[in-house]
């Protein structure tokens, strides 16, 4: 049953919204009351701040725009940090290039290493047509000492989220105006690294392509959220998309996606027309693959849904909120129904919060999130007990 | 007609040599504008909106030393209390509004001015927070009440900045190093650690005209760092400014006319944006009527409400961008013709917006049509000497003294 942006019970009315973010302006904080998940708060440079986390072995990157890459310990052992008192491990600057924007620390199975951290630079760019920025490769053997040891380009195009096959060591980059990019990352990594190392798609064509993100989900096939065109189905080896998906999200703007199971989950951006990106798209998988709409999740007081990820049992839904009083993070149960998600918690981040990923440290279930400036900050939630035992 | 004869006095001759005040003085005046502004397309929706404003809510202080060496521009402006969200006007953009005049900083302008003889040439020394020297006068000084599209595009203010400039003959230099930043609120001040990272050049010749006419042609060009990102890390813009202005007699009526064409590039030739405009004025005993004729280029950026913009902005990238151009038409009428001032006018605006090159901005349907119309009745209550051309400190004196 296809149900089309049905107001969720679940979804807090906007009142409540507006009452915590006036509440919390008048405190002088950016952060709500909290929701009691709240571990610690890491102010980021008082520049533009923190655009992503990504978080693997203890360790978290955090992508922080012209400030490069902070590396913490959060429960690594390197320095002795924890969730709850990250510790600064080392700082990277590139002189040469700015707006680190994402990253993916590449544990290679084959090799047993983990000794590149793959940086997406988002440079300027006009959205829906064009874009900048480059994909840059650091050599962390060292954590404390990262090195600049390549880089790889499109032409007219830049970067954005990344995937990988680890496996098959190949780094699959949504790349905005250029589609989808799969590059071959095997083998030492130096220098500008050669266009034949990669192939592309655009799935909407050209004009209607500008793709925010890619994953490569357990059913094999790779899944593609492109903020024109909707939510695709691509073919790993050849990245042709599947007859059946995209061109499926017209009234909105796509953002982020995350596939899990039979269920994948995209959020919506900004505006189209008169639409705010105040969605959460619920897809159902078919036998084949392909993604089939089944719901939304429609929130008031949200302006852009702009990261989705889902908790590594598979039982939370995680999503990040900008621009409006309902911005912040939210949680949903998946346990009892994954097509229709029940609202667990919300924290109200008046700033808004960008990206929200999930980390299992030492047993324990934590989400990292990227607050907007005016007030950057590396939000760190124990999401442990979120829902009963 | 006397605004202009006033703004000719202190052009020519150039540097009015030896009409400076012979002991300190100061003169306080004020200004305001009511309108009635009906105004569309409503975003998202298209349609108009009425509102009842005042604006331009304006509170100067102009002191000089004796001789005239020395003087002090203060400039108050309250827009942040008679219109905290901005003043509509279609097409405008900046600061973080969009479709609407950002109201300025209630401290528009507070400058130190000094001005030197140095051999046969003048020297002036200016410093504070005001204006830039960087193309073209500021909009609240010229005939129409409607802001420019291009205001962003061909001024620069507000700023932490340090100026001189050098006058020989007919010809004018001016140099500035300022702080990029743009303001962020009404009450804001620029950031003192940002003072520096930006510089604007600016050269004047103002070539010898039959008495009573003045012909200005300027030239000028700004780097600036990261203006829309108060911290530092936004696009730094590479500006170009060029303009002709005259006033002179038109038969029984005294004439102004401008026409000025500029270019901003950001992010290292990423976006680019181009304007060109119009404008001309006549005083005939009471009559004032107006014309301005603008076509210009504006960024398309994410917004997080009708009429406003993401500030900070979390990343470099556009919407789109949009040319807008505007065809204005005024009459004022003057009613006092002591110090206090008292103008009623009407005053309307017809426009299109068009896209230039892609993006995902579609003004058709984010304003469900691409025209642009604004009517304004408006009555401009004024104690400030007409012609007065706010930010040209090189010229503070010379009006200074003539005041």
């Amino acid at each position: 049953m296809r149900i089309t942006e049905p107001h969720r019970r679940h979804a807090p009315p906007i009142s409540v919204f507006a009452a915590l973010a006036l509440l919390a302006a008048a405190c002088g904080d950016s952060s709500g009351p909290g929701t009691g998940l709240a571990l610690t708060t890491i102010p980021i440079a008082a520049n533009y701040g923190i655009h992503d986390t990504y978080v693997r072995d203890g360790v978290a990157f955090v992508c922080a725009w012209d400030d490069g890459i902070r590396i913490y310990d959060v429960g690594n052992g390197i320095r002795g940090g924890s969730p709850s008192l990250p510790v600064l491990v080392s700082r990277f600057k590139s002189p040469g290039w700015g707006r680190a924007h994402n990253a993916w620390w590449f544990h290679n199975p084959n090799t047993l290493e983990a000794r590149y951290l793959f940086v997406g630079e988002e440079g300027p760019g006009r959205i829906g047509s064009s874009s900048s920025g480059d994909i840059h490769v650091l050599d962390v053997s060292d954590l404390a000492n990262p090195v600049d040891v390549a880089t790889f380009g499109v032409l007219g195009a830049g970067t954005h989220n990344f995937w990988m096959d680890e496996g098959a060591e190949i780094l699959y980059a949504a790349y905005y105006n250029a589609g989808v990019v799969a590059i071959d990352v095997s083998g030492p990594l130096s220098g500008t690294l050669p266009a034949n190392r990669a192939v592309s798609v655009t799935p909407g064509g050209l004009g209607n392509t500008f793709t925010w993100g890619i994953q490569l989900a357990a059913n094999g096939w790779l899944y593609a959220s492109d903020m024109l065109s909707g939510l695709w189905q691509l073919a790993p080896g050849t990245l042709a998309a599947q007859t059946g998906s995209g061109n499926n999200v017209p009234e909105r703007v796509s953002s982020d996606l995350w596939v899990r199971g039979d269920y994948a989950y995209t959020g919506t951006w900004g505006y189209r027309g008169n639409r705010p990106g105040n969605a959460l798209k619920i897809w159902h998988l078919d036998a084949g693959g392909a993604p089939v709409l089944v719901d939304s999740i429609v929130l008031p007081g949200v302006g852009t849904v702009s990261d989705v990820e889902v908790s590594p049992d598979g039982k939370v839904l995680m999503f990040s909120a900008e621009n409006g009083p309902g911005s912040g993070v939210y949680w949903y149960d998946l346990t009892a129904d994954p097509t229709h998600p029940a609202f667990v918690a919300h924290d109200q981040v008046a700033d808004g919060v960008h990206t929200a990923t999930f980390a299992s440290i030492g047993g324990q279930l934590y989400a990292f999130g990227a607050r907007n400036p005016a007030h950057p900050a590396l939000l760190i939630y124990d999401v442990t007990q979120l829902l009963p035992p | 007609m006397r605004w202009l004869g006033a703004a000719c006095a202190a052009l020519v001759p150039w540097a009015g040599a030896g009409a400076q005040s012979a002991r300190p003085s100061a003169r306080l005046d004020a200004s305001a504008v009511a309108v009635l502004t009906a105004a569309g397309p409503v975003p998202r929706g298209g349609g108009m909106a009425t509102e009842l404003r005042i604006v331009h809510p304006v509170l100067m202080l102009r002191a000089g030393t004796a001789a005239g060496g020395l003087g002090l521009v203060v400039t108050v402006n309250v827009d942040g209390w008679t219109i905290p969200n901005g003043e509509l006007a279609p097409g405008m953009w900046g600061e973080g509004f969009v479709d609407r005049r950002h109201p300025h900083t209630f401290a528009h302008e507070i400058m130190l001015v000094a001005r030197m003889p140095v051999g046969g040439s003048r020297v002036t020394v200016a410093a504070g927070k005001g204006f830039v020297p960087f193309g073209t006068d500021d909009p609240m000084g010229r005939p129409p009440l409607r802001y420019p599209v291009n205001h962003h595009l061909s001024q620069i203010l507000e700023r932490a900045v340090a100026m001189v400039a050098l006058e020989h003959g007919s010809l004018r230099v001016e140099g500035a190093v300022f702080g990029g930043d743009e303001p962020a609120t009404p009450r804001g001040w620029p950031k003192l650690d940002r003072f520096g990272d930006s510089w604007a050049a600016r050269v004047t010749v103002r070539p010898p005209l039959p008495t009573g006419a003045a012909l200005e042609l300027q030239g000028s060009h700004a780097r600036v760092h990261s203006p829309e990102h108060r911290d530092g890390t936004g696009l730094d813009q590479v500006k170009w400014s060029g303009s002709a202005r005259w006033t002179g007699p038109l038969g029984p009526a005294r004439a102004y006319a401008l026409a000025e064409w500029a270019r901003t590039s950001e992010g290292g030739g990423a976006f680019v944006y181009h304007t060109a405009l119009a404008e001309a004025a006549l005083e005939s005993g009471p009559h004032r009527p107006y014309l301005r004729i603008e076509s210009t280029e504006r960024p398309e950026e994410e917004r997080v409400a009708a009429y406003r913009t993401v500030r900070p902005l979390r990343d470099d990238a556009i919407l789109g961008v949009t040319r807008w151009t505007i065809v204005t038409l005024g009459y004022g009428l003057d009613l006092l013709s002591g110090r206090l001032r008292l103008r009623p006018f009407v005053e309307g605006s017809l426009g299109g917006i068009a896209t230039v090159g892609g993006g995902f901005f579609d003004p058709a349907v984010y304003y469900g049509g691409t025209t642009t119309r604004a009517a304004t009745l408006g009555l401009r209550v004024a104690t400030m000497p007409v012609g007065h051309r706010m930010g040209r400190y090189a010229d503070h004196m010379e009006q200074h003294a003539h005041h």
